[in-house]
């Protein structure tokens, strides 16, 4: 059936609808990836968003047991050229949109995608809105729309839990946990609790963690409770820290740092990201509404140790006095290249050399 | 990893080029050296380049010293001497050129002086590059996936082997003579003779034997990666036949749609570490075998030189491969590469990304031998069997599908409902197992016969996701065929590929009516830009495909343009050709200050290099193609090869300005054994018929003769349009001969264009530039020097010590015919050897 997608700025495209048949607002982004199209809608750093893929054909590998970034969607809309049908079976368990339905998200396909993007990358992101009908209703309600700013609560674990293993103790501040950093600590056979973002200090040290990872997540990190930046604010002086994604803005912000949001987002996995110090270029999936303002830096606290090289955003930093440090990109792939595990690699250098030295 | 290599810098550098064309050898080496000559040149570099192929662009390029020699130790060793060469890059050049590298490194004495830097990879990888074993064993010590194997001597060694390992299992030459070839053996009663047949074609009669792994899915991986360890991953494609059919001859697909995103992650980061391992500085083609059942992966192929992937992947991505590959071999960062004006300043460290389809279909010579009743086995296996292949652009997979068939020339019959109906439900079983060269069109039949998709992927192992593809074109045939010129079924078939043509078929009508149809309907072409950042930047496009969507992206060319359709995918006796006319074509009418517009489908060849033309549509070349491309550009004149009749015809009929490329639709048949055809050529300019000199033809060679001839003879030929032409008579002549006396024009011959192949020929041989002048001559350019030069030309040669030599291509392997080939007539490639010091120049 014919359905349409209206953005805020009155811009209408129209195509068939997939996956449930809801009206649904959010944010509207696009990603230019070709690969992982169910790790990144099941991602919760897309929470109420809608997602357009510049991929032209989506749904051909169907939904698998292992590409789950979280255990349910809650993206806004998906938004695709060309939709593969598939057999489901073993392997696939289900199609993309059988999967949408389930989870009450509407599709939309045979758009003009890159008709979309290339409007997109002009506007920047915008709210907008999924609708059987275009009329002044539908876009009176979209103007209307106040869109949440409590993704991270939507997404975020509320009650603690462990994900035992027999090696180092890491607590996960869990502000909309991808799975993918959990699959990674599982390799390092780490003995994990995840906590909410409303823990304390108290909590977080009475668990004698021998590091601490700050997960990714959805939103504004400015929307957050100024609780967290004084959580962090004390962790990074106490334990080794890892922060990713929305934790590498919210160490830059606890430490002084100020933050932009980009004209156009970033979502895709092929820009060259630099580390500084070896000038090697790797690949890493990223997924970005924000970025460091360099003025913001106060060098004497913390330095870049990582750039974008088609934006010269920073993409690293890390602490001058305390072993924490963060990546905007995501260093556990899924979807994504794996060039940048380094990062856990070092992350656990640091908590093995905390430990030894504390023992 | 990060280790800092410091070098001496190099200034001057030989390419080896690739040599003659043959199966799995379309010209993309030239292509790739002919298109970094400038810049590499521009950044300081004095370059040389040696090959023996007269299809080669790069020996005429103004940006190199061209040196015509056949590729020799000898003749390599003494170029280095004679040019001072500092450094040597065969990369470009495939695994032939890294053969002759590696083996003037092993012949190399002190004597001879310093020896050249190797360029691209050390001498001692490249030397393990070209004995496959070695490298596969350190493939497997790295932990990396190989399928089990050893190299074997004896045919007691090879029987050995067989009880260990167990059949299916694939057999392989060490060090082959020519070529590379890997036979399948799943027969008991087959193994001793394929192990004979390949211990033959070995130098050292050692035989590679490896466990079979057919039926898994193959997926090929471009990477690049500079001096310090940076890689780049250019893009991947995956076969839509397993493994167990040769990847040239199946249907292949970018980007990768029926693999997770962790496999491919898996798979790019054994590219990487194997391009770490040999220290590559350059481009890597690595194929992989993936085991869905258990998830393992398997590397089957490594290639770190230039392959037909790269320059395909450069076209299907709009990555500047070629570009790139040559600098980061030149010891330049990847994040140092200069690239022209032409390109978004940061696409080098971009990882190009499609938002389109692009389908590969190969183009078999089945057809052509069909029509001179020579019978040929076309069962697909692991030897390739396709000459060439074209592509399809899309925005789905059915689009590009079906623009692929049409680019590969199907005729459009095939896809009546009705033309496979004669198969029997045996011979559609057969043929389902074993697969051959109509592979699509009868998958399509047995999904119309009623196979349920998973029964059809059980048999096949092909992914289900191509039979559900596949029956989605049932359906739109389907209701075309029952729809009565309606707007939506007309609608729906343009945006799947279908041409007006074909659309006519299925309603009894004329493309014409159809044509009318779309446009009254507003059915008209979106052309989306082909750049390598899926619309995340705004990029200097000038690649096109055509689809049917709301937003079209493509600006008319402004002034004067010309559209020069191109000569689609490489054909048995003219491909290669072909595509040295076209981009010679296309690189004078620049000079002319013309804007060129191109429309060809075939990546590997010249004529979609970015730099010979100002845009180019990647599209199949059927009428209506053509005519949406016209109805935009509103070109002022449109070149079209010569064999090309019906389309020829129709834009006549539209009134456009066409102007033909004479072009014959194959090369003429060689002369009967114990004859000689002689052509004499002239260059008629619109008034005068200049003469120019005599070649002789015999069975598989051409020469040309000193003999001086006047205009009279040929003063009283008729001609309509100016050109090169050849007056051409037979003779019982058995011998090369320096004179020949002329025959009665009027009864003992006849008149044609000079071949594409004489003009290059003729062109590198007299050292003239022939086919410039040609052009000049089609849109009335010839200036006063051109006319001075050809009043003279005839007096200024004095023939030619250079014959032009049909490659040896070994038929038997490929195609095994019932008879054998005229080689003149299916030639595949050919080339240059001078002719009196042919001995002493020798092959190998």
């Amino acid at each position: 059936m014919e359905r349409h997608l209206i953005l805020e700025d009155g811009t209408v495209f129209s195509g068939q609808g997939f996956g449930a048949p809801a009206t649904t607002f959010g944010e509207i982004i696009f990603d230019t990836a070709t690969s992982g199209y169910q790790e990144t809608i099941t991602n919760p750093i897309y929470d109420g968003q809608m997602i357009v893929f510049a991929m032209p054909v989506v749904g051909a590998d169907g939904i698998h047991a292992e590409a789950y970034e979280s255990t349910a969607p809650t993206v806004r809309g998906v938004i695709v050229h060309d939709l593969a049908e598939v057999s489901t079976n073993r392997q696939r368990r289900m199609n993309l949109d059988r999967f949408l339905q389930h989870h009450n998200i509407p599709g939309l396909y045979e758009v003009d995608t890159r008709k979309l993007i290339r409007h997109l990358r002009e506007t920047g992101p915008q709210k907008a809105t999924i609708v059987d009908v275009v009329d002044d209703h539908a876009v009176d309600q979209l103007v209307a729309t106040v869109l949440t700013n409590k993704q991270v609560q939507n997404t975020a674990t509320p009650k603690a839990y462990a994900n035992p293993g027999h090696g180092f103790h890491i607590i996960v501040i869990d502000f909309g946990l991808k799975n993918g950093i959990l699959r990674v600590l599982g390799d390092y056979d780490a003995n994990v609790t995840v906590l909410p973002y409303t823990t304390t200090v108290d909590e977080v040290l009475t668990l004698d963690p021998d590091g601490i990872i700050l997960s990714t997540g959805p939103g504004n990190p400015e929307d957050l409770p100024d609780s967290v930046l004084t959580l962090i604010r004390v962790l990074q002086t106490k334990v080794p820290l890892l922060g990713i994604g929305l934790g590498h803005e919210l160490l830059a912000l606890t430490n002084g740092a100020a933050l932009q949001a980009l004209p156009a987002e970033y979502h895709g996995m092929n820009h060259p990201i630099q580390e500084i110090i070896s000038q090697q270029i790797f690949y890493a999936r990223q997924g970005r509404g924000y970025v460091i303002d360099m003025d913001s830096l106060d060098n004497k606290k913390l330095f870049v140790t990582h750039r974008d090289l088609v934006d010269n955003s920073a993409q690293g930093i890390r602490l001058r006095d305390y072993p924490a440090f963060s990546v905007q990109f995501f260093p556990d792939g899924a979807p994504g290249p794996l060039e940048a595990n380094g990062i856990f690699a070092d992350f656990f250098e640091t908590v093995a050399d905390y430990v030894q030295k504390n023992n | 990893m990060y280790k800092k290599i410091t070098e001496t810098p190099v200034e001057k550098v030989l390419f080896i080029g690739g040599g003659e064309t043959d199966f799995g050898l379309q010209g993309e080496s030239d292509a790739a050296i002919y298109q970094v000559l400038p810049i590499l040149n521009g950044l300081g570099y004095t370059i040389t380049v040696v090959d023996d192929n007269p299809y080669s662009l790069a020996l005429e390029s103004p940006a190199a010293t061209g040196i015509l020699k056949t590729l020799t130790v000898a003749n390599i060793k003494k170029i280095i001497q004679d040019q001072q060469i500092d450094a040597v890059y065969p990369l470009f050049g495939g695994i032939r050129a890294i053969r002759l590298w590696d083996q003037v490194v092993a012949e190399w004495r002190l004597e001879d002086g310093q020896i050249p830097q190797s360029l691209g990879l050390a001498a001692a990888d490249l030397h393990q590059i070209n004995n496959g074993t070695q490298l596969f064993q350190r493939l497997d010590e790295a932990g990396l996936g190989v399928t089990a194997s050893a190299v074997i001597q004896t045919q007691d060694e090879a029987n050995e082997l067989l009880r260990e390992l167990e059949l299916p299992l694939v057999v392989r030459a060490q060090k082959p003579i020519q070529g590379t070839t890997r036979q399948i053996v799943d027969r008991l009663d087959d193994f001793d003779r394929v192990v004979q047949q390949v211990m033959d074609q070995s130098l050292t009669n050692e035989v590679l034997i490896a466990k079979a792994i057919n039926g898994l899915k193959e997926i090929s991986v471009l990477v690049v990666r500079d001096r310090d360890g940076n890689c780049l991953q250019v893009g991947a494609a995956e076969d839509m036949d397993p493994i167990g059919i040769h990847t040239a001859d199946s249907l292949s697909v970018a980007p990768v749609l029926t693999i997770s995103d962790p496999v491919m992650q898996k798979m790019r980061a054994q590219a990487f570490l194997i391009a770490n391992m040999i220290g590559l500085k350059g481009v890597m083609h690595v194929q992989f075998a993936y085991d869905e059942k258990t998830g393992k992966i398997y590397v089957i192929k490594v290639s770190p030189y230039l392959d037909q992937l790269a320059n395909r992947m450069a076209v299907m991505t709009g990555y500047p491969v070629m570009l790139v590959a040559a600098q980061l071999a030149m010891g330049i960062r990847l994040t140092n590469v200069y690239l022209p004006n032409a390109f978004h300043q940061k696409t080098a460290i971009m990882e190009p990304v499609m938002d389109h389809i692009v389908v590969k279909l190969p183009v078999f010579p089945f057809g052509d031998l069909d029509a001179s009743n020579i019978t040929v086995n076309r069962q697909l296996n692991s030897v390739q069997k396709s000459v060439g292949s074209a592509l399809g652009f899309g925005r789905t997979f059915v689009e590009a599908m079906e623009k692929a068939i049409r680019s590969a020339h199907f005729n459009n019959r095939s896809f009546s409902p009705k033309y496979m109906a004669d198969v029997s439900d045996d011979e559609l079983i057969q043929q389902l197992i074993h697969p051959q060269d109509n592979r699509v069109l009868l998958l399509i039949e047995a999904l119309r016969r009623g196979y349920e998709v998973d029964e059809l992927a059980e048999l096949t192992n092909i992914d289900e996701f191509y039979f559900y593809q596949l029956k989605r074109l049932i359906e739109i045939e389907r209701s075309v065929d029952q729809s009565n010129k309606d707007a939506q079924s007309l609608r729906m078939a343009k945006k799947s590929g279908f041409s007006d043509g074909l659309i006519a078929r299925f309603w009894d009508t004329d493309f014409q009516e159809v044509r009318q149809l779309a446009r009254s309907h507003d059915v008209i072409p979106t052309y989306k830009a082909l750049e390598p950042s899926a619309g995340e930047f705004p990029e200097h496009e000038r690649q096109f495909f055509a689809t049917f969507e709301e937003e079209n992206e493509s600006e008319p060319v402004d002034n004067q343009s010309v559209l020069i359709i191109g000569p689609g995918a490489f054909r048995m006796g003219d491909g290669v050709s072909a595509g040295y006319m076209t981009s010679i074509t296309l690189s004078e009418l620049h000079r002319l200050d013309y804007q060129t517009i191109i429309m060809n489908n075939n990546a590997a060849d010249s004529t979609l290099l970015p730099h010979l033309s100002d845009k180019q549509y990647l599209e199949p070349l059927e009428t209506s193609d053509v005519m949406s491309v016209v109805d935009l550009e509103k070109p002022h004149a449109i070149l079209v090869p010569g064999n090309r009749k019906k389309l020829i015809a129709a834009l006549t009929d539209l009134n456009q300005n066409v102007i033909v490329f004479p072009k014959e639709k194959h090369h003429p048949a060689r002369p009967e054994a114990g004859q000689s055809e002689f052509c004499l050529n002239f260059f008629y300019d619109g008034q005068t018929k200049h003469p120019l000199v005599i070649l002789q033809q015999r069975p598989g060679e051409s020469r040309l003769l000193k003999q001086k001839i006047n205009s009279d003879f040929i003063d009283d030929l008729d001609l309509s349009s100016p050109g090169l032409y050849q007056v051409i008579w037979r003779a019982d002549i058995d011998t090369w001969v320096d004179q020949v006396s002329l025959p009665n024009l009027t009864v003992d011959t006849w008149l044609r264009p000079m071949p594409y192949g004489h003009i290059a020929y003729l062109t590198k041989a007299l050292g003239m530039p022939l086919g410039r002048m040609v052009v000049r001559a089609w849109v009335d350019k010839l200036n006063e020097a051109d006319r001075k030069f050809l009043a003279k030309m005839a007096a200024n040669h004095e023939g030619a010590s250079l014959a032009m030599v049909t490659s040896d291509t070994d038929y038997a392997l490929h195609l095994q015919p019932d008879k054998s080939l005229d080689m003149t007539r299916f030639e595949m490639g050919a080339k240059l050897v001078p002719f009196e010091s042919e001995q002493a120049d020798g092959e190998k």
